[in-house]
């Protein structure tokens, strides 16, 4: 019995405390990110925003969430039942097991995979079947067009997501994250980052971002102007909910992923005094904050794109834009003699 | 290993129901969606067998981008299903029957399963041993050296399929207005915008 | 760093390879219209590919770690198929063109084809022979859909894509098995392997037998032949010209290295196999081509009957049934290609025909084809003297030697049977009244015409000693 405790459960205690570590707070964080999100808006629009609840509207999205469990969950006749449940469930469950190889300092990480950046590849490229499940099984065509534009949205910009991701493993030659990470420190500080030699990458991966997590101005599967609610149309309670949720998860996932391979994951901006001093996962928390501002700040900007132009700039222009930075990047690391080994 | 046998069974056990029910379900979205749950649970054996790139993979290309494509073509047909399953009766003894045939030959396969003490000599690639280099990395160093002949091959296959799918269903329609967009670009604020003085009453 | 693979025995393929992406470029930059230009210049490609062939190396070379081989008996073959592709194009342009089939994607996914076979042929290694098979039979499945906008193309496409990728799959099932009981996929190792003499294992007989039904289904032998007429019939004329010889040459010559090569020494386990194939595709192809209109698909069961007697040189598994049957792919190549050649010319008023009565009273109108035409015919039957009979006495003789009499027997008699339905076409030509007269032939297609009759009957002596001996060292060269 005694052995079985200390296998088994003993280690199986610490991974639950973890997991916990790491999901409460990515929950909490998702309700401020709402909050946030409201707020930064409405002061670029000059109003506002949320202040009635709490000091400064502070436990708004708390409300928000109550409201949401009260409603009633609406199922429509003619639904696919367990799929439709199904859908949000897989959304939100995607969005928090990525979590489980993000590194928040050397070290600090629940699974410290050799795989991890493909992992996280595979599970964002899961994203997409809550949406199509949700949209197919709402039997609805406003649900269904919109999770079918969703749903190639994002397997086009995956591609091209792919083929960045492929440009920075080849400055690491390591597919672990926080090898990625360890390959982006040195004297020069935010020099060293691979947002600085990887630029024109950089901003491809961040606006595909946007694209993979269906934001402004790639919100086509929501578009209200024309499919009401897109896939969501037909949920209701909190079943829409976990969609709501699943959606900044993901926007956080996708900022710090950014993090972790443009912009030096938990290393301070300078090796120096004053920044040292911060511990590293401050640093994380922060990077991904500036990532969320201007996911925000994105939304506020631009006017959405139609679809074709969607396409046209997934396909026609970051493919092939992307595919040549890689051969490019390849190129040059072998011609100077730059690979890692 | 308590454990790696626990999921090794609950893997396996659900790979085979749901291959079971990819075949047995009645609507073809919920085949697909059951084969989607194989190659989880394959891609979870590859995981326990130490393959984590090969299983990285398979969820990535199989799971992210073939299955996706197939629900979308499986979901946008109108199939009556009905209709569909009315040959199945007058097919299943032929079917049956040859699927017993496979399944005794494999049998007898296993039965016999002796391999021959040379070939463990003649084996083509021996993998090296796991904690030795990770497995991403001898995966590429026998693809790009041993096997770059199939490597670029496979090139020139999926170039071909590509060339495929274009001839056979390109088609460029005639009369559609397209947007151009070095056209938009280089229009001149001189070209499209007049300021004229209109006079009161007089209209332009 | 690891050495780079020794490239110079591959530098064909790898000539041909680039070509055919240069070619793709020049067709998307050119853009509509470019037909002609890409086909001329993929005729030139394959020229210079045939060149570099002939200067290659002649010795057995293994190259890319054992995956690759170039031997005399790979560069005859290729040597073949370069040719039958390179006619092929040829004698395209004129139909693609009054077809509105003109797309530059033609001539390109030939090429792409062509180099599939190349890599078939060329195959050492399990692995290899898959890649080239898929890489030839995809570029097949779409050229055959090609006239997409016609129902028949496009069910022919389809159904060759579905019977193919079963046959691919009986193939890579057998392929698994033979790894997993042998423990590697490489020719020599395999050959090595049998070569102790220990009795195989089981799986290793039934992966062997599998991966010889995947090949059987690209030969279309009997009974994996279901797929032959339709999509002879369905396919565009100048397509099925194409899959009629090249494909088939590939097909047949990669399956004769596998079974020669690794297979060798299993002998006793494949040779009732190839037996039962070969009569029962000789006596399909004779007796089912009786009842048919259309040529088209009379020429897809004379083409398995062909396929039959070559695997009667299979059968016999020596050195002289090898020889045999490279000379008679040969022959095939120029009957085949010339047979095509004018059903490709059989216009009338501006439109394709493609039944036998169409040809009736060719004699008055078009004398000279006509006699080309009864040449290929009589060539076909076998009857002496033209070309086809040597073939077949090649064949045969290999058979004899290696003791397989009744077979031998069986392929003379369904040989006289296949003979009315050859000789009807002559007596088409010649007895029937000319009803509507054909259009002039292209000058590619009647110069392609004369050159191939004038082969078939009577320069195939002059020259008969060179292929007679290339043919030798080629199946010696296999032998080794």
């Amino acid at each position: 019995m005694g052995e079985i405790w200390t296998t088994y459960g003993f280690p199986g205690v610490i991974i639950v405390a973890q997991i916990l570590a790491v999901t409460v707070p990515l929950l909490i964080a998702v309700a401020y990110m709402v909050y946030a999100e409201r707020k930064v808006l409405a002061m670029m629009q000059l109003r506002q925003g949320p202040n009635l609840v709490g000091p400064w509207g502070l436990l708004q999205s708390f409300a928000d969430a109550l409201k949401m469990i009260g409603k009633e969950m609406i199922i429509p006749a003619g639904a696919n039942r367990v799929v439709f449940i199904f859908a949000p469930v897989l959304t939100m469950v995607l969005a928090l097991v990525a979590w489980a190889v993000i590194p928040f300092d050397l070290g600090w990480v629940i699974a410290d995979i050799n795989v991890g950046i493909l992992y996280l590849f595979a599970i964002s490229s899961l994203g997409v079947y809550g949406i199509i499940m949700a949209g197919w099984a709402s039997n609805s065509k406003y649900a269904f067009l919109g999770s079918l534009r969703s749903a190639a949205q994002m397997v086009s910009y995956e591609v091209s997501i792919g083929l960045v991701i492929i440009t920075v493993l080849l400055c690491v030659g390591s597919l672990n994250l926080t090898d990625i990470i360890v390959a982006q420190s040195g004297a020069g500080g935010f020099w060293g980052w691979f947002f600085v030699p990887l630029f024109p990458m950089f901003v491809i991966f961040f606006i595909s971002a946007l694209a993979e997590t269906n934001r402004a101005p790639f919100d086509l599967p929501e578009g209200e102007s024309e499919l009401v609610g897109g896939f969501h149309t037909e949920y209701s309670g909190m079943t829409f909910g976990l969609f709501f949720l699943g959606e900044y998860a993901n926007m956080i996932l996708m900022s710090a992923m950014t993090t972790v391979l443009f912009l030096g994951g938990w290393l301070p901006p300078l090796e120096m005094a004053p920044f040292t001093w911060i511990p590293g996962p401050v640093w994380f928390v922060l990077k991904i904050a500036f990532c969320l501002f201007v996911f925000i700040w994105v939304r506020a900007t631009l006017p959405r794109y139609r679809y074709d132009q969607l396409m046209r700039l997934g396909w026609k222009v970051f493919l092939p834009f992307s595919l040549i930075w890689v051969v490019l990047t390849a190129g040059v690391l072998v011609a100077f003699g730059w690979l890692p080994d | 290993m308590l454990l790696t046998g626990i999921a090794f069974y609950i893997f396996a056990a659900v790979l085979v129901a749901a291959a079971v029910m990819v075949i047995s379900a009645k609507n073809p979205v919920h085949s697909v969606l059951y084969l989607i749950v194989c190659f989880f649970n394959a891609a979870g054996l590859f995981v326990l067998m130490g393959a984590e790139f090969v299983a990285m993979i398979l969820v990535i290309v199989y799971v992210g981008a073939v299955a996706v494509l197939f629900l979308f073509v499986v979901m946008m047909l109108d199939i009556n299903f009905q209709e569909l399953r009315q040959g199945f009766l007058q097919y299943l003894p032929i079917g049956g029957l040859i699927g017993l045939v496979l399944a005794i030959e494999l049998l007898l396969i296993v039965g016999t399963w002796v391999i021959a003490p040379e070939t463990s000599a003649v084996a083509a690639a021996p993998s090296p041993a796991i904690d030795a280099v990770t497995n991403t990395e001898a995966l590429g160093r026998i693809m790009y050296t041993q096997y770059v002949y199939a490597f670029q091959a496979s090139g020139l296959i999926l170039l071909v399929a590509m060339i495929g799918a274009i001839v056979l269903t390109l088609r460029s329609r005639e009369g559609v207005r397209k947007q151009s967009i070095t056209q938009q670009v280089q229009r001149k604020r001189e070209e499209v915008l007049a300021v004229r003085k209109v006079p009161t009453r007089g209209g332009v | 760093m690891v050495a780079m693979p020794d490239l110079l025995p591959a530098l064909p393929e790898l000539f041909l390879a680039c070509a055919g992406m240069l070619l793709l470029m020049i067709g998307v930059f050119r853009g509509e219209g470019s037909l002609r230009l890409v086909s001329w210049l993929a005729v030139g490609a394959l020229l210079v590919t045939g060149v570099l062939l002939v200067l290659g190396p002649t010795e057995r070379t293994v190259t890319f770690s054992g995956l690759f081989v170039s031997d005399s008996f790979a560069v005859f073959a290729k040597l073949l198929v370069l040719t039958a592709t390179a006619l092929t194009i040829i004698l395209s342009q004129r139909y693609l063109e009054t077809e509105q089939l003109a797309r530059f994607e033609y001539p390109v996914l030939l090429v792409f084809a062509t180099l599939g076979m190349m890599g078939m042929i060329s195959a050492n290694d399990l692995i290899a022979l898959y890649v080239g098979l898929e890489l030839q039979s995809l570029s097949l499945y779409v050229i055959a859909a090609f006239k997409r906008d016609f129902a028949k193309s496009s069910e022919a496409g389809l159904k060759y894509f579905v019977l193919g990728a079963l046959s691919s799959g009986m193939l890579l099932y057998g392929a698994s098995l033979v790894y997993g009981f042998a423990g590697t996929t490489n020719f020599d190792a395999l050959a090595a392997l049998f070569a102790a003499g220990e009795t195989p294992a089981v799986g290793v007989i039934v992966g062997m037998v599998f991966v010889a039904a995947g090949l059987a289904f690209k030969i279309s032998a009997v009974p994996f032949h279901m797929w032959t007429p339709d999509v002879y019939e369905g396919a565009p004329t100048s397509v099925t010209a194409f899959f009629a010889v090249a494909p088939k040459i590939a097909a047949i010559t990669l399956f004769i290295r596998v079974l020669v090569d690794p297979f060798g020494d299993l002998l006793a386990q494949w040779q009732q196999v190839i037996w039962f194939c070969a009569v029962a595709s000789m006596i399909l192809g004779s007796l089912a081509a009786i009842q048919q209109s259309n040529i088209k698909r009379l020429m897809a069961y004379s083409s398995i009957g062909h396929i039959g007697y070559a695997l009667v040189g299979l059968a016999a598994g020596t050195e002289a049934g090898v020889r045999g049957v490279l000379i008679y792919m040969a022959i095939y190549l120029a009957m085949n290609v010339g047979t095509f050649a004018i059903i490709l010319s059989m216009r009338v008023q501006g439109r394709m025909v493609e039944e036998i009565r169409d040809l009736s009273g060719l004699s008055k109108s078009h004398p000279m084809m006509a006699l080309a035409m009864a040449i290929f015919m009589w060539s076909m039957a076998g009857v002496p003297p033209a070309a086809g009979f040597f073939g077949k006495f090649y064949v045969f003789m290999a058979a004899v030697d290696a003791g397989l009499i009744v077979l031998a027997v069986i392929g003379v008699i369904t040989s006289v049977v296949s003979c009315y339905y050859y000789l009807r076409i002559i007596k088409v030509m010649y007895f029937d009244d000319l009803t509507e007269p054909l259009e002039r032939p292209s000058r590619a297609a009647s110069l392609v015409i004369a050159g191939t009759a004038l082969f078939t009957f009577p320069v195939f002596f002059i020259f008969s000693n060179a292929i007679l001996t290339g043919a030798a060292t080629a199946a010696a060269s296999l032998f080794q």
